[in-house]
């Protein structure tokens, strides 16, 4: 939950912040209240995707610079939802 | 030779005989559900047997170690502050901060003054991590992917030593900055041990995070936990 206070923290200090988050995670990282939150259908440990689905890897950073852009308050989430493919470059 | 029970079993991936970051969340989950949990992760290999689709599996773990983290945990909060974006992004500055456990190799962080710990010994130690203060590893955006080295007693590395764009992704935010989709990412990203302690972390590496970042002109941040 590091990363959680991290978020708040600095979104408090006024930096923009998104978290990237396995969803495994789910109901801990939406009890925080984090400002932006994007969870990802991914097993612990790789949050972005499997290793080498560098496509997979680009659209969970692009879903969340889409809340940076399009979120309105804090507590906004978005749900990735993508299969995770080992390999798939 | 001793039976073992399952409770005694499941207890065994959690930082015991079995150690397996990956499967710790079976510690959390009844017996019953353990039992359920490999009866239908042995059926489903049957099927893949037959067909060789993986996903599954994937998808069998997933669920189980979401089942195994359910609930809201130690933290749990109200409300959060808001920082409006003023500008669109490929105009703004953007950092990486992960708790992940990367540091480039020659710069090892070596937590309790052990030279090259290992993965396991990190594993070993975790409840010791846990009441340590964090520390911030500073990693160029451009460190070759052999010059980056993970370490972390809560999670398994393994994914990320194949690919540190797993949870790390200093790749594909060059990518993004390359192509103009953000203003700019800056370099140095950072990383640091999750587990740690909260108190220590909130109460005094924070405030000098905080500084250092807005020293940096940061704009947003992407923060990935794991």
């Amino acid at each position: 939950m590091s990363v959680g206070h991290v978020a708040r923290a600095m979104e408090d200090s006024g930096i923009a912040t998104v978290v990237i988050a396995s969803g495994v995670f789910s109901d801990r990282m939406t009890a925080m209240h984090l400002p932006r939150l994007v969870l990802t259908d991914f097993p612990m440990g790789r949050p972005l995707g499997a290793p080498n689905d560098n496509k997979t890897q680009r659209e969970v950073l692009l879903a969340a610079l889409d809340l940076i852009d399009h979120a309105k308050q804090g507590g906004s989430i978005q749900i990735f939802n993508g299969n995770y493919r080992p390999g798939n470059e | 030779m001793t039976e073992e029970t399952i409770s005694q079993f499941k207890k065994s991936f959690n930082y015991g005989s079995r150690s397996d970051m990956n499967y710790k969340f079976l510690n959390e989950l009844s017996d019953e559900a353990v039992a359920t949990f490999l009866q239908e992760l042995l059926w489903k290999l049957g099927d893949t047997l037959d067909d060789g689709d993986l996903e599954r599996i994937f998808k069998h773990i997933y669920q189980y170690q979401q089942k195994g983290y359910a609930g809201s945990g130690r933290f749990s909060y109200a409300a959060s502050a808001f920082t409006k974006i003023e500008r669109p992004k490929n105009e703004m500055r953007f950092a990486l901060i992960a708790s992940t456990g990367h540091f480039v190799r020659g710069q090892d962080p070596k937590p309790f003054g052990v030279e090259d710990m290992s993965q396991n010994q990190a594993e070993e130690r975790i409840t010791e991590f846990l009441r340590l203060e964090p520390e911030l590893s500073s990693i160029p955006t451009n460190t070759p992917p052999d010059q980056l080295m993970v370490r972390h007693g809560g999670y398994d590395v393994r994914g990320a030593i194949k690919d540190h764009n797993v949870n790390f992704p200093i790749d594909r935010l060059n990518e993004l900055a390359a192509e103009g989709l953000i203003g700019e990412f800056s370099s140095p990203a950072y990383s640091f041990v999750g587990a740690c302690s909260q108190m220590r972390l909130q109460n005094h590496a924070l405030p000098r995070w905080i500084e250092k970042i807005h020293s940096e002109l940061i704009d947003g941040l992407i923060l990935v936990p794991v």
